[in-house]
């Protein structure tokens, strides 16, 4: 009977690996307060760095117990892993929303539940939570503007020379990063002393900016004065390509990108690789700070919103 | 000449897939923005100053710069093209890419070992990978398609946990074993080196020996090769695992051209890499294809897409002008002589 046998087997296996998988992740903990971070996608090196610092901050306090699913950039697994959280009546739930309607329904359903709900980055239109902690992309946009008209000023005596822009994929946070920065520059680029030479999006990614770096440099043959990526890698990976291209234009070039997480962006500033980047704040201390007063005082009432600054984070 | 002739008529196929390169490169020299200023040249042996005005597109610079952007999808359809001769597909080859990426930038960036050792460990973790699809597929006897989709969820998530969701940079001050690597590695001659390499050793393989024409017959039918007494099982396994390294390889490649391991790389390349092989003639039923065939799909998506973006063609108008290209080469490919008037015919008619 080997096809049965390997059916009994297969399932004995399937049965086995699940419970000691579960038994991994569910460790008895009797601490006071339940929080769970609904997480929109851990693979996404931002909120890698977000989920470690949530676990390096609530790990300090032996009070709080924390658990973080990840939605793995699935709407609607996330729709399912806030309603599995429901069920477990958290004391503080904080949702990282994959965009900005799915998670709508079920955010709703907590709060009518009496959960406290903390939206994190990321605005929803339902705006079904007590507080939202975020970061304002435009203004980041425009401190990337201002830069960059420093820098040319600098380098030409005026705000002059060509810009080449190398553009994540389209979602909001793209649109937001090209308009702040354009606010800046529209004028100069009206008044003929910036020009925009070459635009290509590389969707976040090193690889392909640097694919379409090569061809903004061939196409340009080279006579660029600034790059501006809506991110660090994309930053660096044109970066790369000019160095191979030339070492002294690499140098010259006014290189600037935008997230300034620790392990990516602030190396590659301070190796002076690029120019500078803006920090986009991981927005986790604030959210631990408001979110612990709600645990523990009753009576604190959260602002609907709080916009995190950013931080620039220059070198060369 | 006349030989060679003879040759094409008889591949139809492939010889339609040339005329289309051959019009995309005319395009492309034709629609490609000027030089705006003489340029000097090295070719190597002689140095030539190109005009003002000659085509960027058809500079030597251009030229190489693109062979090595596509160099690693190219390495990636190396493999394809023998899997879906097979009629097989493997979906799992960006996780690969990554997996592969991932393990080299570890060893560079933790460890003392030389850069080669990394290279080694990179390409054989690639290997183990295409072994376990292809000993699952043979063993299991189940679809490919389920098989490798299983594999390329699993394998990208294992490349996370070992980097632990982060970008893994390697160390690139001069001395270091992660600057040699680079240094190396990622020049433009090893770089498209190993791809014309690779391609010549792989079309040998398919044009040259028996397991070459195995696999055609297993893709042709795989009831008629088992019958025959044909090693179907075995072949399936040596044809994953050598796409698995390719992809080990491919990996390789994109740790030292972007100097790290970050969770972007290999994100739907398996879609550009089956784009190439569809493109160059193999047909995803099984059984017919070539090697030639992939590198004149490499040509054509490569060309296709450096024009585009040297004219600063919008990215979304540039999805809809190669999903058209797309289309047409392979619609190119399925005009049999039969169904054109006389007059537009090429080469004698089959029976």
């Amino acid at each position: 009977m080997p096809a049965r046998l390997s059916a009994f087997t297969m399932i004995a296996l399937t049965t086995l690996s699940t419970l000691l998988l579960a038994g991994c992740g569910g460790s008895g903990s009797d601490a006071k307060y339940l929080v769970i971070f609904c997480q929109a996608n851990n693979a996404e090196p931002y909120r890698a760095a977000q989920n470690e610092r949530f676990e390096e901050l609530f790990g300090e306090r032996d009070d709080v117990k924390l658990v973080i699913y990840d939605a793995a950039k699935n709407g609607t697994k996330q729709v399912e892993q806030i309603e599995q959280a429901i069920k477990q009546q958290p004391d503080l739930l904080i949702v990282a929303p994959l965009n900005n309607a799915t998670p709508n329904k079920p955010m709703e359903k907590a709060q009518e539940a009496g959960i406290k709900v903390i939206c994190l980055e990321r605005n929803t239109t339902g705006k079904h939570y007590d507080t939202f902690i975020g970061c304002d992309n435009k203004a980041i946009g425009r401190m990337a503007g201002e830069f960059i008209v420093k820098a040319l000023t600098e380098k030409h005596g005026e705000p002059k020379g060509k810009l080449i822009e190398l553009k994540g994929s389209e979602i909001q946070a793209m649109n937001d990063r090209h308009d702040g920065a354009f606010e800046v520059l529209q004028p100069h680029i009206d008044a003929g002393k910036i020009e925009v030479v070459h635009t290509a999006t590389a969707n976040w990614a090193k690889t392909e900016a640097r694919a379409k770096m090569t061809e903004a440099y061939n196409a340009t043959e080279g006579d660029f004065d600034v790059i501006y990526a809506h991110n660090d890698p994309m930053a660096h990976g044109a970066y790369l390509v000019i160095k191979g291209k030339n070492e002294q234009a690499a140098k010259d070039a006014i290189i600037v990108g935008i997230d300034g997480l620790a392990e990516e962006g602030v190396k590659w500033v301070e190796a002076g690789d690029l120019d500078a980047t803006f920090e986009y704040p991981l927005c986790v201390d604030k959210a631990v700070e408001i979110g612990m007063k709600m645990i523990e005082d009753p009576d604190f009432k959260p602002e609907a919103t709080y916009i995190l600054d950013s931080r620039p984070i220059t070198g060369k | 000449m006349n030989k060679l002739l003879q040759v094409l008529a008889q591949r139809r196929d492939l010889t339609l897939t040339l005329i289309v390169l051959v019009a995309l490169f005319i395009t492309a020299v034709i629609i490609s923005p000027g030089q705006r200023f003489p340029k000097e040249e090295s070719l190597g042996f002689m140095t030539v100053t190109l005009p003002k005005g000659w085509p960027i597109f058809l500079t030597l610079e251009n030229l190489t710069d693109i062979l090595r952007t596509n160099a690693i999808i190219g390495v990636m359809a190396l493999g394809m093209t023998l899997v879906i001769l097979t009629a097989g597909i493997d979906l799992s080859v960006g996780s690969i890419l990554l997996l592969a990426s991932v393990v080299t930038g570890l060893v560079i960036r933790d460890t003392n070992a030389p850069w080669i050792a990394a290279v080694a460990l990179g390409i054989f973790a690639g290997t183990v990978v295409g072994a376990l699809n292809g000993a699952l597929i043979a063993k299991l006897k189940v679809q490919p398609f389920i098989i490798t989709l299983a594999t390329m969820i699993g394998i990208r998530g294992l490349a996370k946990m070992f980097s632990n969701n982060k970008t893994v940079l390697l160390p690139n001050e001069e001395g270091t074993q992660g600057y040699a690597f680079i240094e190396i590695v990622a020049s433009k001659w090893v770089t498209i080196g190993s791809f014309v390499v690779l391609a010549a050793v792989f079309a040998l393989l398919l044009w040259g020996t028996v397991f070459g024409r195995y696999v055609r017959a297993l893709g042709d039918n795989a009831k008629a090769a088992d019958y025959a007494g044909l090693p179907t099982q075995r072949m399936l396994v040596a044809v994953y695992t050598l796409t698995g390294m390719l992809a080990g390889v491919a990996g390789v490649l994109s740790c030292a051209l972007d100097e790290n391991a970050d969770s972007t790389q290999g994100v739907a390349a398996e879609l550009d890499v089956i784009a190439v092989v569809v493109i160059g003639g193999t047909s995803l039923a099984g059984g017919r294809g070539s090697i030639l065939g992939s590198v004149l799909g490499l040509l054509i998506i490569m060309i296709l897409k450096n024009i585009l973006g040297l004219n600063n063609i919008g990215s979304n108008e540039q999805q809809v002008i190669m999903a058209g290209v797309i289309i047409l080469a392979v619609a190119a490919q399925m005009i049999q002589g039969s169904s054109l008037p006389a007059w537009l015919r090429i080469g004698p008619l089959k029976n």
